[in-house]
This record gives structure tokens, sequence and C-alpha cells, in this order.
């Protein structure tokens, strides 16, 4: 976000508000933070009473998918930034970043379908047990908040129009792009703990 | 401070927009007293039910018995005895008194105390209302189902509450019911805490504060942090019974690394803790501002009571584990955990004395809402002090799950959140409807619940130092605990007690709020906070000039005051000789 230009700009209302928002978003934050903390703990305490890990004669997850998913996100987390940075410019090329989030963001979706099919083609359903019922359910819930995240990126789309009035559209772009560097982290996270290690 | 002026809006003027789609806090919070008080009727009721089969067992309960129980010709019977002592729990805490004190005095209180024309965010608001509504719904419909609501006990522990202990609908309509009153109380934590720190009246610093706003907001915090930790473990608790998920499975473990139903309840208490704290913060905050207000003087330490509140606020989140002493924790864990829960002894000690120090040679008006604050600081000693004994290791695991730690909890949180609750109802009444109730029947009121409720809540820590085990439908089978019946007819006596003179309070309200012709004026009680500057009922835009605060909330008796009043405005310059 350019302050310098938004700054010049700002009257006290419009101050007030960005903050106000930037307060809320924070608590938001902290909610979701809380909510998937409380599933890493669990995770970590059913990881370390195990003797083995994957347990049950499980193996571990190929890591073509989840690395793809990984990489398709880090990606979003990009041109959503690049989004972000030129909203308050006039042109076409914050319009390929947009587009090129909603596509990405979609295809996140898509590597994790595919991650659901291809374990349950190799036979592994979330009823087998702890291993299983921890990589879907986490995913599940990632993945839903990425699906409301990514319906939130529509309500950025009169954001695009020639002469948009920024004072009534900036809390929400930098609010939806916050929520959305935040699922990134969460599944980067994730990528490291239940993935890879 | 005042951020920003939020602008005059119409007042709405359908039916529809008045009262059921308000955005107006004050209409919300009003919203919420009904449905807390409605709650508070039906867990009322169950509570009876469960106090019935304890002093009378086998006895048809009386009236609705033959209508609920027609199996049994009335009496309650053993699986629904159950039912009833989760579901009460759950109402009560989640339903009652939640909705009363955060949900109904936190959206009310919060604009007007600071000055300010609505919450940060109404129409969030507004969707906070009718979620819980919807949570509401779900809880009830649990008690349609079959197999009958949830039976595993206001903390759901597993196994109870997975499919192998109940198999019916019940427990996940709970489970989900819970979750979205979380998302419903998430979002009205995000209201209060941005509403607090940028919609502050120009002027009014933190300390500034009324010391309800510090109680509601430190709930606000508690509530933001704590309450997803809950929805997480709701969250896989309703995995593990609609998806086959192993979480809570124990047994799986015999194929080595599976589930563990000691999870949940270290995610329950997680929150659990805190959650107690976040029901008692605003009575604590209402309380120390009516003592003040009605001792005459200034709150005594209001800024080490305000300090000592976020400290104790802050040590909750570390004391969760004296929950779970009889859980086969590490002999070093339960002791750390002991000593962190004796640490909020001092900040507590504190906040105590502060209390007297503001009654002391106070020039004292034993109106109703004093009477009940005066009860809360009575009724909430003898919870705090029992709640030692609990925190000891070695007197815990003796008393844990009998009726001692019942006595406990209700003394803290039935005991003093309700009459915290009572008392800012009758206080803030004028401003809210209007209407003043009427002082002879709020005093009948309250003595008699303060008479009953000690006798229930004595009783009860009675037979549990004797014992008496808590959730057993008929304890009377064990021989040590037959002499205890009459004790437990004693409690079930107080209870109906207290019970039909909540009935007083009930008309006394209705009568004030439809039938009382005769209207309050702007500030009946002489009290100098902001929303007193204005008329009653507060109209809909609260401040028609937002005010300019210029002294604290507790002004009362300064000798530099002239004529004839003994208190000062927050919006008046601070007297001085
Ligand atoms: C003042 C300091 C307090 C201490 C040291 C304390 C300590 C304890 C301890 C150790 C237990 C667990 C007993 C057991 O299960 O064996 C307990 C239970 C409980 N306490 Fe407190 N407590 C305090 C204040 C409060 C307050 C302020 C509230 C609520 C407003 C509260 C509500 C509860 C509840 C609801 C339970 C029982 C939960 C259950 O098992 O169903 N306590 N307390
Ligand atoms: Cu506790």
């Amino acid at each position: 976000m350019s302050e310098a230009i938004s700054m010049n700009t700002m009257t006290k209302e419009r101050y007030g508000r960005r903050l106000t928002s930037s307060i809320a978003m924070t608590v938001v934050l902290v909610t979701f933070s809380m909510l998937f903390a409380s599933f890493f703990l669990g995770f970590t305490v059913f990881r370390i009473t195990s003797d083995v890990w994957p347990p049950m004669g499980f193996e571990r997850i190929d890591l073509f998918l989840p690395t793809l998913s990984t990489v398709i996100i880090m990606m979003s987390s990009f041109t959503m930034w690049k989004f972000d940075s030129l909203f308050f410019s006039e042109g076409k090329e914050k319009k390929i970043w947009f587009f090129a989030t909603i596509f990405l963001g979609f295809s996140f979706m898509a590597s994790q379908v595919l991650l659901w099919t291809d374990l349950h083609s190799k036979g592994i359903y979330v009823q087998d047990g702890i291993f299983p019922s921890i990589i879907y359910s986490f995913t599940w819930v990632h993945a839903a908040h990425v699906i409301v995240a990514w319906m939130a990126l529509f309500y950025l789309l009169p954001t695009l129009k020639v002469g948009v009035m920024i004072p009534s559209y900036e809390n929400r772009v930098i609010n939806v792009g916050k929520f959305w560097h935040f699922l990134g982290i969460v599944w980067l996270i994730m990528y490291v703990t239940l993935f890879l290690i | 401070m005042a951020f920003y002026e939020q602008h005059i809006h119409d007042a709405p003027t359908t039916f529809l927009s008045k009262y059921i789609f308000s955005y107006d806090h004050k209409v919300i919070g009003k919203q919420f007293l009904w449905y807390g008080i409605l709650f508070l009727g039906i867990g009322g009721i169950m509570a009876l039910m469960i106090r019935w089969t304890l002093a009378f067992p086998g006895q048809a309960f009386p009236i609705l018995g033959n209508f609920l129980f027609p199996a049994t010709g009335g009496v309650v019977p053993a699986d629904t005895y159950a039912m009833l002592f989760t579901m009460h729990g759950t109402i009560m805490i989640f339903y009652a008194i939640t909705p009363i004190l955060i949900g109904c005095f936190g959206n009310y209180l919060i604009p007007l105390m600071i000055g300010a024309r609505d919450m940060a965010f109404p129409l969030l608001n507004m969707l906070s209302f009718h979620l819980a509504a919807l949570s509401g719904v779900l809880l009830l419909a649990g008690l349609f189902t079959p197999l009958g609501a949830a039976a595993g006990g206001w903390t759901s522990y597993p196994t109870l509450s997975t499919l192998i202990g109940s198999p019916g609908v019940g427990q996940t309509l709970w489970t989900l019911a819970i979750f979205v009153l979380g998302v419903s109380s998430t979002m009205g934590a995000i209201n209060y805490i941005t509403t607090i720190i940028t919609l502050r009246a120009p002027g009014m610093g933190y300390f500034d504060m009324p010391l309800s706003i510090w109680g509601l907001g430190l709930t606000a915090v508690l509530n933001a942090i704590f309450l997803p930790v809950l929805g997480a473990g709701c969250l896989l608790l309703v995995f593990d019974r609609v998806f086959g998920t192993a979480f809570f499975l124990a047994g799986a473990a015999a194929t080595s690394g599976t589930g563990d139903p000691i999870l949940f309840q270290h995610v329950f208490w997680i929150f659990g803790h805190p959650e107690v704290y976040i029901l008692i913060l605003p009575a604590w905050g209402i309380v120390s501002d009516l003592l003040s207000f009605f001792s005459r003087k200034p709150a005594f330490g209001a800024k080490a009571t305000a300090l000592s509140m976020t400290t104790i606020t802050i040590l909750s989140t570390v004391v969760y584990g004296h929950h779970m002493y009889t859980t086969q924790m590490s002999p070093l864990l339960t002791q750390s955990f002991m000593t962190l829960t004796m640490t909020i002894s001092i900040p507590s000690a504190i906040f105590f004395a502060n209390w007297l120090g503001t009654l002391w040679k106070g020039s004292i008006r034993f109106h109703s809402p004093m009477l009940f604050s005066l009860g809360v600081v009575f009724v909430f000693g003898l919870g705090g002090l029992t709640g030692l004994y609990l925190a000891t290791v070695t007197t815990d695991l003796y008393l844990h799950d009998t009726y001692f730690v019942v006595g406990h909890f209700h003394y803290t949180m039935a005991a003093s959140v309700l009459l915290g609750g009572f008392a800012a109802t009758y206080f803030w009444m004028p401003k809210m409807f209007g209407t003043m109730m009427n002082e002879f029947w709020a005093k009948v009121h309250f003595w008699i619940t303060i008479l009953g409720l000690n006798g229930i809540f004595m009783g009860m820590m009675i037979v549990g130092y004797a014992g008496m085990h808590r959730r057993l439908y008929n304890p009377f089978i064990y021989e040590f605990a037959q002499r205890m019946i009459d004790i437990n007819t004693f409690v079930t006596w107080s209870a109906i007690t207290m019970g039909l003179a909540q009935f007083i309070f009930v008309f006394n309200f209705v009568h004030a709020v439809f039938f009382k012709k005769e209207k309050a004026s702007a500030n009946p009680w002489e009290v100098g906070t902001l929303e007193w500057t204005i008329p009653s009922p507060a109209p809909h835009y609260n401040f028609k000039d937002i005010p300019v605060v210029k002294c604290g909330p507790h002004e009362y008796g300064n000798p530099a005051l002239t004529g004839d009043v003994d208190f000062q405005f927050q919006t008046e310059e601070l007297a001085k000789s």
C-alpha cells in the first residue's frame, strides 16, 4: 500500500475507519490463529506420544501434490500483494494480478481435491485412524477458509472499475489481502508439519 | 479516542427494522436480555427437576412431571437426569448468563458509557444476535430428537460425547450449537474491542472509562482468544461423530498412536477456565462501579482495580490444569498449575480489598442495585475462598467431582454472576426502558434470592465435603449418603423458594417495561457517567453531540463541589477549591 499517496488525502474520518478496520481484522486473525493453533496442539500431542510416525503402518503422504499446493498458494500470495500495491493506480495491470489471484486460488482448491482423491484411490479414508483424520480434517478446515477467502475476492471486483473511489474500498482490499496471506502462512505451517517432517 | 464521529441515522420506522433486524446496539442489547431471561427460566426449571430428584428420589415431579415423563408416571428417569444436568449447565452458562451480562450489557453499555453513537460494526452486531438465536434453536432441538438431548455434562468429555457414549443426534446438535454460539460471541468480541479502542469520546483515556467497560473489554479479549480453542475442539468432535475421524476415540489407541479422549479435556479447559472469567469480569466491573455510585465515594484504587482485573485476565490463561488434577498429569505439571492458580489470589485480594475500601466510610444508599452488588461481594468471597481448596492438589483429589465443586462454581458463577446481572438490570432499567422497577419488590426479590442461594450452595458444599458425588441419579443407594437426604431436602426447598422468588422479578420487570405509566427521570440514581447525561430511555442516536470527557467516572463527595449535588458528570471539569 503506497502510504504516501494515501496519507495526503487522509481525512480524520478515513483514518478512523482504516484504524477501526485494521483493529477488527487483527482480532479476526488472532481468532483464526487460535483455531489453527489448537489443531496444531492436538497434532503435537499425537505426534509426540506416538512411537512411530506415521502410525499404524501408514506411509508418508507423497509430497508431490502438497508441494504443488504450496507453490500455488505462495504464488497467489505474491499476486495478491502485487494487486494490493497497485490498487491505488489506474490501469490494466492490477486487473491482471487480480485475476491471476482468482485463478491461483481456484488452482489451490483443485490441488487439494486432487490430494483427497489421490488418498482415496490409495485406500486411505478419513475413518482409518488418527493419521488420516489429521490430514483430512486439517486440510478440510483450511480449504473451507480458502473458499471463503476466494469468494471474498469477488467482493473486490468493484475496485477494478476506472475511477474507483479509493477510500470507500481500501479497507476491503487491505482486509481481504491480510486474510489471504494469513491462509498462505497457515498452509505453509501445515505443509512443514503434516507433510514434511 | 474518537478517531471519527459516527453519523446520526434516521430512526427505523417499521416493526421489523425496529425490533427484529435492528442495527441499534440498544435494541440488540434488549434482544439479548429477553433471550437470556427466557433461557434462565428454562434452565431454572431443569435445575428444579434435578434438585427434586435428589431430595425426593422416586417421586413424581410436581405439575410438569406427568406431562413430560408420562412413561414413568412423572418421575424423572435416570437417562433424562443426565440430560437435565447437561442441558441445565450448558443453558445457564452459555445461554442465560452470557447473553445477559455480555450480550445485553456489553451491547447496551459500551457505546453509551464511552460516549459513542453505536458499535463500530452495527451490521455485525445484528448478525451476532441472530446467530445466537439460531444456536439456541439448535440446542433446544436436541430435546426433541429420538434419543434426547446431549447427556455428557456441560464439559462434554469424550468418551461420553463420542458416538460410543451418546449415539443420538442430541450431542451433535449440542456441539454444533456451541460452535455457532462461539462464532456469534466472536463477532461480538470484534465489535467490543474495536469500539472501545476507537470510539471513546474525546478526552476519555482508558482510565477514565467506567470499570464496567474495563470488565467488558477484558471479557471480549478473552472471548476472542479462547472461544476459537473451544471451536476447534467442537469441530474435531463433530468430525469424530459425523465423519468417523478418531481424534477423541480411545481404544483405537490399541493399534498405536491414535485418538486421545484427554486431549479434549485440555482443549476444553484451555477455553473453560478463561470462560469462567469471561463471565465474572463484566460482573466484577459492574459491581465495582455500582459500589462506588451507591457509596457516594470515588472507587477506591480504581486504577489498581482495573490493573488487577487485567492481571487476573492474563493469569487466567495459564491455570486451566487445575481442572484436570485427576487425569494422571505428571506431578510436576499439577504442582505448576497449583502454584499458578494460587498466584491469582494476589490480584484477587487487591481487588477485593478495593471493594471494601470503596465501602469504607461511604454514605451508602441501600437501593436494590446496591443490595445486589453487596450480595456479589459476599458470595464471591465465599466462592473465591473455596476455589483455594480446589486449587490445592491434595484437597482437590478428594473434592474433585463432589458437590463441593458444584457448590464452588455455583457461588462464583450462579450466585455472583447472576446477582451482578440483577444489579445491572435494576440499575440500568430506567435508561433501557424509561421506567424504574418497583423498589419494594426488588428488595423482597433480593432477600429471598440471597437467602435461597446460600441455602442451596452452602448445602451443596456441605454434602460435597461429606463425599457426595455429583452427577449421580440416586446417590442414596450408598449407605453413607443416606444420612444426607435431609440436607438435600433442605437444599431443594431452598431452590424451590429461590425459584419462586424469580417470579417476583419477572412480574416487576414486565410490569415496568409494558405497564408502568410513570416515566423515569434522566438521572434517577444521581450518577455521573455519560449515559446519565442523556434522556431516559436513551434516544436511538444516543448523543446528539458527542460529549467531551473532562473527569473520571467516580467523582463523588468532592468537598469543592458547590450546590446540593454530591457528584459530577464526566463532562464537567473536575471541581477544585
Ligand atoms: C478465585 C479463584 C478461583 C480458584 C482458585 C478456582 C479454582 C477452581 C478449581 C481448582 C476447580 C476445579 C475443581 C475440580 O474439578 O476438582 C474449579 C472449578 C470450577 N470453577 Fe473455580 N476457581 C476460582 C474462581 C472461579 C470463578 C471466578 C469462576 C466463575 C465465574 C469459577 C468457576 C468454576 C467452575 C465452573 C468450575 C467447575 C467446572 C466443572 O467441573 O464443571 N471459579 N475452580
Ligand atoms: Cu478454573
